[in-house]
């Protein structure tokens, strides 16, 4: 069975909280990377989104390759960032036993079970562990589903994969049909 | 003439983990996908508590 990384939430009342769902996303990417194993230098552990935000420097949106080098230096994890990704690869991308942080834009999820943040449409960032092969179901950990009110999700939630894909191709430059993705290594034997 | 795009369709979803580990490892050294898009505006937006 595929490692599962425990969720991380962003809305942790830390600073920049609302901005930091690539921040949190990656610190989830950062424990399924070292299959939840401390690598025991000066920085904290379990990875945490203020952490990596601290790293980064002012609230504001961050993209994959600074949340990257953010991991790198703190945790020693070398993330892999790849641009409009048809989706039949990222899918083998998956299935080959990697995890992978995903831009995503959210009015697409607003109307869907899936929304976590009602009144949200903008750009979001969300990590994706691993598929389900009895219906090509994603594993999605979405940073903001912490149950902070009844409506919303809590924690990991398989998505639909023609949802997931909606959702990333309507990222802002992004081509049909392709996501944009941070991989972590390939964890599985 | 343009050089066309010499990667491999990805093996089928039932096809052995084997196939879709090389096929990855293949995928990823393309550098085809290392270019950011000129247009990306890559930067989530705030979201809603």
């Amino acid at each position: 069975m595929v490692y599962r990384p425990p969720f991380i939430k962003q809305g942790d009342g830390s600073r920049c909280q609302w901005t930091n769902c690539n921040c949190a996303a990656h610190a989830m990417a950062a424990m399924r990377h070292r299959l939840g194993v401390d690598p025991h230098n000066e920085h904290g552990w379990p990875p945490k989104p203020a952490e990596i935000r601290n790293r980064l420097g002012a609230c504001g949106g961050t993209n994959l390759p600074e949340n990257d080098l953010a991991v790198q230096h703190l945790y020693g994890v070398n993330m892999v960032v790849r641009y409009n990704v048809p989706m039949a690869d990222f899918r083998s991308l998956i299935i080959s036993g990697r995890g992978a942080v995903v831009p995503i834009w959210y009015g697409v999820i607003a109307p869907t079970k899936y929304d976590a943040s009602p009144g949200f449409t903008g750009g979001h960032g969300i990590y994706v562990n691993e598929r389900r092969s009895s219906d090509g179901a994603y594993l999605v950990y979405d940073p903001m589903a912490d149950h902070r009110r009844a409506s919303i999700p809590q924690g990991p939630q398989w998505w639909p994969a023609s949802l997931l894909q909606k959702a990333a191709e309507r990222y802002p430059g992004t081509r049909a049909g392709c996501v944009h993705c941070s991989l972590t290594k390939d964890t599985e034997p | 003439m343009p050089v066309k795009d010499q990667q491999k369709p990805p093996p089928k979803t039932t096809a052995p983990i084997e196939d879709h580990k090389r096929h990855a490892d293949e995928f990823l050294a393309n550098e085809k996908y290392k270019v950011r898009p000129a247009t990306l505006n890559e930067r989530n937006d705030e979201a809603k508590p």
